[in-house]
């Protein structure tokens, strides 16, 4: 194998594919990328079993071939080197890159020995535009949950059927939900748990001017197709909880308020809550026009006022603040709907001028 | 006027033979008509019985798991029975009447 390429050739394959590399495994090809040189063409891959990251760049190649590099150590080297033409040539197993007058040698694995992608089987696919996926993510993973003991809230919920398609997050304590419509395959049917980090990964390398991403799935893997990049994962096994009786139908109260208010009065309350043993919990209390947010803690004691306009029941509700900022951090609106049954039930949060989502959070108990 | 007279007997005699075998027949009609009306009420009686006996088992039931929760223990299919961090929305999801 040999090839010519550019540091910049060389570090767009490293950062796409390195999320994919495992950390942790016992199999060190695992912790390596498969850099495969054909058809005028860079592929660097890497998988770490559960997701698996290919890209392709261009190179000048001489020799056709491919190698196993040791993912940190070769990305630390690609970054470190100067932006100069590269001759990088495979010699038993080590891999040559010559630069000006220097020249590094790295040793490298067998690439036989690197898992083989999984071509899906009976797969399904649609696509959408990367912008509106993009936007899909962002409203939802963050409410997934990071705790590996109940695995399918690791993960958001896809749904497509009857010409939509659904993302769902939650961690039991928050939901938040987006949909938007796939008119053109109406007849198409999906429902599959993605990792999370799968999900993180699509939002990261999601570029502006990649305007389609293609999904194709079955029943156990997912694959994102987007620009010259393909991203294969599995699905989360188990049964995701009924979403739906989750949501309330009915409204005690109903408040409307500026997000920017809302977000700058919660962050500035949120400061008193460190080293506060109890964590971040504040206190709302809705009146006929204004909410007062409210926090306490040992090192004092903070209280703001925002304007609102509330139809129904006036009443105080605590809500822990990272829940309510991590909502309003990812809407692109000005205002919102928030929708109370009291200080006890589930609250819903809906953008004013966006019928497609919705953010379910539960108020924090307090004495 | 004697011959006349016995046939007449004889007519009567029929007659009454006739409403004696009606009458019992009759009396199996009335009794098969009472057992009949019994047997139709029954079904409707069973129905509200067991329609009022699966309300109170349901509000029983949904009182034991209001206080299974409310004791810390998830209701909902996924963790039932595990300990609750906090409250669940899948739980109160399916504790909530709308």
């Amino acid at each position: 194998m040999k090839f010519f390429c550019t540091k910049n050739d060389l570090l767009t394959g490293v950062n796409t594919v390195q999320k994919a590399v495992s950390s942790k495994s016992t199999q060190p090809i695992l912790q390596g990328i498969l850099i495969t040189a054909e058809n005028q063409k860079l592929t660097f891959a890497a998988t770490d079993l559960e997701i698996g990251i290919l890209c392709d760049t261009p190179a000048n190649i001489l020799t056709e071939g491919k190698m196993v590099v040791p993912a940190r150590l070769f990305s630390e080297i690609v970054r470190k080197l100067p932006d100069t033409q590269l001759s990088i040539e495979l010699r038993d197993y080590t891999l040559l890159i010559e630069y000006d007058q220097s020249n590094i040698n790295l040793k490298g694995y067998d690439p036989e020995e690197f898992p083989l992608f999984p071509e899906l089987a009976d797969a399904e696919s649609f696509t959408m535009p990367t912008a509106l996926l993009k936007t899909m993510i962002k409203q939802t993973v963050f409410a997934c949950s990071s705790e590996g003991s109940r695995p399918v809230f690791t993960g958001t919920l896809m749904q497509v059927e009857s010409g939509t398609v659904r993302l769902i997050g939650t961690d039991t304590h928050r939901l938040a939900y987006r949909i938007a419509e796939i008119p053109e395959n109406p007849e198409l049917h999906f429902y599959g748990i993605i990792p999370a980090k799968t999900m993180s990964e699509i939002y990261r390398l999601l570029k502006d001017e990649d305007e389609i991403i293609n999904i194709r799935f079955n029943k156990n893997q997912v694959e994102f197709e987007f620009g010259s990049v393909r991203l294969l994962s599995r699905l989360i096994d188990g049964q995701f909880p009924n979403y739906k009786q989750a949501i309330p139908q009915m409204c005690e109260t109903k408040t409307y308020l500026s997000v920017r208010s809302f977000l700058e009065a919660v962050e500035r309350a949120s400061l008193m809550a460190k080293d506060n043993h109890v964590g971040n919990i504040v206190r709302l209390v809705l009146k006929e026009d204004a909410m007062n947010i409210a926090q306490t803690s040992e090192m004092g004691k903070i209280q703001e006022q925002i304007p609102i306009r509330l139809d129904g029941k006036e009443l105080g509700i605590s809500f822990n603040a990272k829940f309510i900022l991590d909502v309003l951090k990812i809407l692109d609106t000005d205002e919102i709907l928030m929708e109370l049954s009291g200080p006890f039930s589930a609250a819903v949060i809906r953008p004013l001028e966006d019928p497609n989502y919705l953010y379910l959070l539960l108020p924090v108990r307090t004495a | 006027m004697t011959q006349a007279l016995v046939e007449i007997e004889e007519l009567l005699a029929s007659v009454l033979r006739e409403i004696q075998s009606l009458r019992s027949y009759i009396q199996v009609l009335e009794e098969e008509n009472i057992r009949l009306k019994r047997d139709a009420a029954l079904p409707a009686q069973e129905t509200e019985r067991v329609i009022a006996n699966a309300e109170r088992i349901q509000n029983v039931a949904q009182e034991n798991l209001l206080r299974l929760y409310n004791d810390g223990f998830h209701v909902c299919h996924l963790h039932f029975g595990q300990p609750l961090e906090g409250d669940c929305l899948f739980c109160m999801g399916f504790l909530r009447k709308d």
